[in-house]
């Protein structure tokens, strides 16, 4: 699942260590994220959209495989 | 994570490792191999044991830690690696299994079998349980 968290997370100019910090992961799980690589669960999409003050419809785009 | 009960276990594994060691160094334990075990026990305790006393004192490696254990990619990655192992393990086995039957291996063949058998089972009953909770 793509997302745009890499971006929103550079326009706000914090890096990986603090928004790992911040959503309680580490991070490796940001940068899994980032990439693309791994797919967060609800409650961990949720508590990003949150964090950027977005749904989570703005934040993943979710693609039919 | 490193709450008291781990403490007190740590404290446990050394000393039964000390016990185990000071027996085998008498005598009264006639064998190489409670001695082995009892140094392992104490070495793996006191390093419980530190890792534990460090955890309450640094703010920063709890911290670490308590990541690294209810990190939702780290679950993920501990349960597909067990996953893989199972496949992987079965896999070995029924190869051996009929690699000794070729080589006429009677006894590894049937030890083997059974093995994969069990597995088998195990899961089929972990499935019913897990398809019961979920």
């Amino acid at each position: 699942m793509k997302n745009r968290i890499e971006q929103l997370r550079t326009d706000r100019g914090i890096r990986q260590e603090e928004l790992a910090r911040e959503l309680g992961v580490s991070r490796q799980t940001i940068s899994s994220l980032e990439n693309g690589r791994y797919n967060p669960s609800i409650g961990l999409a949720h508590k990003v959209a949150v964090f950027f003050g977005l749904t989570i419809e703005d934040v993943f785009i979710f693609e039919e495989e | 994570m490193y709450n008291n009960k781990r403490l007190a276990l740590s404290i446990f594994w050394v000393v039964l490792g000390l016990v185990l060691f000071a027996l085998s160094m008498a005598k009264i334990l006639d064998s190489s191999y409670f001695s082995g075990m009892g140094v392992a026990l104490a070495v793996v305790g006191t390093l419980q044991i530190i890792r534990n006393l460090r955890y309450r004192k640094d703010k920063d490696y709890k911290e670490k830690i308590d990541i690294e254990v209810t990190d939702e990619r780290n679950r993920f990655i501990r349960l597909q690696s067990w996953a893989w192992t199972g496949y992987i393990v079965v896999f070995i086995e029924a190869a051996g299994s009929i690699a000794a039957a070729v080589l006429g291996q009677e006894t590894v063949r049937q030890v083997l079998s059974y093995s994969v058998c069990l597995i088998v089972c195990v899961y089929w009953i972990t499935w019913l349980v897990l398809s019961r909770k979920y």
